[in-house]
């Protein structure tokens, strides 16, 4: 019998300690990520750390809050499939307007955030 | 022995009494399939007489049979009409909603009401798409079916005629979605044992690869055409470029949606061909797992092609390049098929019904479709050939050749399933060599006129072009082409009306939905069949796949219907519901007040959804409660089918998200002049932030607290988290509101309507989870919310944590990354 047709077996059991454990974790990164926006000194690599800082928020969020972590391939697949995509939009739609068009707009326009 | 007791199926009324009642307030899939392809039909003759009109104007060169304007306002509705009106509906709401809890052996599919509200709203939507026509100093809608800007502003095309084909799109788009996210919980968890991924039917495989597509694709449009109506009625400029933006971002959103939608209207075709190609060649499928691959292949190629429409605006070597490869790339798989196919007939016991012969002129005719697309995906090729009317040539064969084939095909193949009586073979021949001769002679000369220099869109053309004589072919071969549809349409009425009887498996079929009665009943099997295989009900007739069944056909050994075990259990159907058909109507008023500018009947079109909403939530069953069939339905995949639908809705959230934060780092960067983002404030949404969060946190505790039935404390911590979702609003609004102060109005610039749309759409999400979570307080006070519902507080929560990340994101993004900049 095929590994995608039986019956659904209960989720384990998360306590409230685990959820308050993430909690506090999101707590710090937060926190982490509002210093760093905050310390002139990290400007060359503050961009990296906060991209970095907001994917372990959202990655605890989801893994466990949301409790990807523990549900089967069917559901991890129907949300990391649409996030792949939905990243290579945005790459596409970067790259299109920011980069291999620019000269198409004239000077001076590009990403401003760097 | 005893005598069992006879178990009768309980089921409601309505599914068994016919009437205009019946037909309003069914959720019974096949009634709602049926009501499907009675609207399309009709959009059908309205699409197809917007054709003729079309060609009879271009039969004369300088003719002025028609004006511009209405050319304009045909050619416009005729491409919206058979997309979004005709070949959509009848692939996934007539055939896919018929055939597919047939085929997985479901006696309905995830969410009957829902499947129900999608017919509603897509009805609506396409009478509003035709309202215009009617309206004071309106028409219909004349920028074309791609609606391209800046053509579509208000100050270049000033009336209704683009509000009605924008709101009306997003009215029809908001069924389309409804009805994958249906068709994806369905396939995935509801069907029968042994029915495994690798032993779905093809046409299965292909919609699920195709409402995959549509949660994919549709946000890109959605967001377009919001964009439009800010534009057009909030005094937005996102595609102005004397605001600094562009009007190239339409093009993005509209074809990053449009060309995913050439599969999503294929890619059925190809299921639909896959499943009568084996029953009347009397061979299973050839290469089954690598038509499954291709067909996952081509979708996912399909999202990284869009600016193969593009070529003509200029994206740069880099862009051109990289979309050329992808596009050509596609071949592969669709010549994988291709070949399958072929070889599927090939050796074949073959018997040529009218299905037969559209499934075999389908591959031809495709194929002539899909080798000029390669032309098109080289951009100096394109650049000779866009907007010409080898373009027009090249979609119709795709379209109509490919697609249209495949759906004359089916209407023959399941008409007998779906009715009970056939269609006339006779009639269906005549409609078939009608076909093939009309639509050979309009389209064909396409090609040489547009290698001419023809160009399209165009609604006269001057006597010296040399265009007249295969102008005039075209216009009597599409004369010929629309007295095909006539047989049919007469082939429909003549079987309603006095047709054959059909039996229940007409033509040796192969698959689940042959083992049941021709119509099949209200319940759809007695009892669920256990599946064995491939093709699981040729298997139950003549013991295993592969060619034994054609020697035994042969020798004159055809297996005689498999009798119908007496039922093992009570079979409980949902009930009828009139709420679908509120909420639609409620969604059309809204609509249009907006047309009006008459704000109450917005209102009173909202309140109507709103009442329409929570009666649906309240109705049947009790709230919450597990039905019968959903408990069923938790057997494949291993995941509740309620879940698996918020899921694929969530996925579809990521894109429209993704799509809506791309437009807003793009057009920040353009941004002519402050204020920008500087203005924007760290401290505030911090504490904003911190809120949001810990919402969450408070939100998996009460999941934990019902879980172990702990009422007091779930009851407690969904009133914090719903507290602290409205802190959250009010801190936008407040942030709102002192931006407004310091001169920063919703219009000031590209960069005020960027962060009010994107940070107010979020602020829209938190608004309906907090909505959402006090009705589940509601429901814990008044006892309806126990252990037993506990998944009722996940799904809820599933939707917050979404809303919370998808923040996690914004506030980086927009708000501290500025620091970056400010630093």
């Amino acid at each position: 019998m095929s590994d995608d047709t039986y019956l659904e077996e209960p989720r384990p059991h998360i306590s409230n300690s685990v959820y308050l454990i993430v909690g506090g974790f999101l707590i710090v990164l937060t926190a982490m990520e509002i210093t760093v926006s905050y310390i002139h000194a990290l400007r060359p690599v503050m961009v990296p750390i906060l991209v970095v800082l907001a994917i372990a928020k959202f990655a605890l969020i989801a893994m466990f809050f949301m409790h990807l972590r523990y549900e089967k391939w069917v559901v991890n697949t129907m949300f990391v499939f649409p996030l792949t995509i939905a990243l290579g939009v945005f790459i596409a739609m970067m790259g299109l307007f920011l980069y291999l068009s620019r000269h198409l707009v004239g000077p001076g326009f590009g990403i401003h955030y760097f | 022995m005893a005598a069992q007791p006879q178990i009768q199926p309980i089921v409601e009324a309505s599914y068994l009494e016919g009437g205009l009642i019946s037909w309003l307030n069914t959720v019974d899939h096949k009634k709602v399939a049926m009501m499907y392809a009675a609207s399309s039909l009709l959009f059908l003759a309205l699409g197809g007489i917007e054709a003729l009109l079309i060609r009879v104007q271009l039969f004369y060169p300088d003719n002025h049979f028609l004006s511009a304007e209405l050319y304009n306002e045909l050619f416009t509705m005729h491409g919206t009409t058979m997309i979004f009106l005709v070949v959509m509906p009848l692939l996934l709401g007539f055939f896919a909603n018929f055939l597919i809890p047939l085929m997985i052996g479901a006696r309905d599919v995830a969410f009957p009401r829902l499947n129900a509200l999608s017919f509603w709203i897509f009805l609506f939507g396409g009478i509003f798409l035709h309202l215009g026509f009617f309206w004071r100093n309106g028409g219909f809608p004349n920028a074309g079916w791609f609606g391209y800007a800046n053509l579509t502003e208000r100050m270049y095309t000033p009336g209704t005629h683009i509000d009605f084909w924008d709101i009306g799109l997003i009215i029809s788009g908001v069924a389309t979605v409804m009805t994958a996210v249906n068709f994806l919980a369905t396939i995935v968890s509801m069907r029968a044992p042994g029915m495994t991924f690798m032993r779905m039917p093809l046409f299965v495989w292909t919609m699920l690869v195709t409402v995959v597509l549509i949660l994919l694709a549709f946000p890109a449009l959605t967001v377009g055409l919001i964009f439009l109506f800010l534009d057009r009625f909030f005094g937005a400029h996102f595609y102005q470029a004397m605001a600094g933006a562009t009007p190239i971002l339409w093009q993005h959103l509209f074809w990053l949606f449009g060309h995913p939608e050439v599969y999503i209207m294929a890619l059925p075709a190809f299921g639909i061909i896959s499943e009568m190609l084996p029953t009347f060649a009397r061979k299973p499928l050839f290469g089954y797992p690598m038509m499954v691959y291709s067909v996952i292949l081509i979708a996912f190629l399909s999202y990284g092609v869009w600016g193969h429409h593009m070529f003509a605006t200029g994206m740069g070597p880099v862009a051109d390049s990289a979309f050329a490869i992808t596009s050509m790339l596609i071949a592969i798989p669709t010549g994988i098929k291709i070949f399958s196919w072929i070889a599927t007939v090939w050796g074949g016991s073959l018997r040529m019904t009218t299905a037969m012969y559209f499934a075999l002129a389908f591959i031809l005719e495709f194929t002539i479709g899909g080798l000029t697309g390669i032309m098109f995906a080289s951009p100096p090729v394109d650049l000779q050939q866009t907007d010409s009317y080898i373009i027009v040539a090249h979609f119709h064969y795709v379209l109509f050749g490919g697609v249209a084939f495949a759906i004359f095909g089916a209407f023959y193949y399941w008409w007998p399933k779906m009715t009970g009586r056939m269609l006339d073979e006779r009639l269906g021949k005549l409609e078939f060599w009608l076909t093939v001769i009309g639509f050979n002679g309009t389209f064909f000369p396409m090609h040489i006129l547009g290698q001419w220099g023809m160009p399209r869109r165009i609604y006269t053309y001057a006597p010296e072009m040399g265009w007249t004589f295969l102008n005039q072919f075209e216009t009597v071969c599409a004369f010929i082409l629309g007295l095909a549809f006539l047989v049919l349409y007469i082939n429909i009425i003549k079987s309603l009306i006095n047709g054959e009887r059909a039996a229940a498996d007409p033509w040796d079929g192969r698959g689940l939905e042959w083992a049941t009665t021709s119509p099949p009943p209200a319940y759809n099997f007695g009892n669920i069949p256990n599946v064995r295989g491939r093709d699981p009900f040729w298997i139950t007739k003549y013991g295993r796949a592969g060619s034994r069944g054609v020697a035994m056909y042969a020798a004159g050994q055809i297996p005689k219907p498999v009798p119908e075990e007496p039922l093992t259990e009570p079979i409980h159907m949902p009930a009828p519901s009139f709420f679908p058909i509120v909420i639609a109507a409620g969604l059309f008023v809204m609509g249009l007040g907006w047309i009006v500018l008459w704000y109450r009947l917005v209102a009173l079109g909202l309140l109507a959804m709103f009442l329409g909403i929570v009666g649906m939530a309240f109705e049947y069953p009790t709230f919450g409660q597990e039905t019968p069939e959903t408990e069923e339905a938790s057997r494949s995949a291993g995941a509740d089918v309620r879940k698996v639908g918020l899921w694929s809705f969530i996925g579809s959230e990521c894109l429209f998200f993704a799509t809506l934060i791309s437009t807003y780092v793009v057009y920040k960067a353009r941004n002519p002049g402050p204020p920008g983002a500087e203005i924007l404030g760290i401290p505030l949404t911090s504490f904003s932030t911190f809120v949001l969060l810990m919402s969450s946190v408070l939100m998996v505790l009460a999941l934990n607290a019902i879980q172990r039935d702990d009422r007091v404390w779930n009851r407690i911590w969904l009133i914090g988290c719903a507290l602290f979702g409205m802190i959250f609003l009010g801190v936008e609004i407040h942030e709102f509101y002192s931006f407004w102060q310091q001169g920063m109005a919703y219009q000031t610039n590209l960069f005020s309507q960027c962060f009010y749309t994107l940070v107010g759409t979020h602020g829209t999400h938190v608004a309906i989870g907090v909505i959402w979570i006090w009705v589940l307080i509601v429901a814990s006070f008044t006892g309806k919310l126990d252990k037993s519902r506990a998944l009722s507080v996940e799904m809820a929560g599933l939707y917050w944590h979404f809303v919370d990340i998808v923040w996690v994101i914004i506030f980086t993004l927009v708000y501290l990354m500025q620091q970056v900049k400010g630093a």
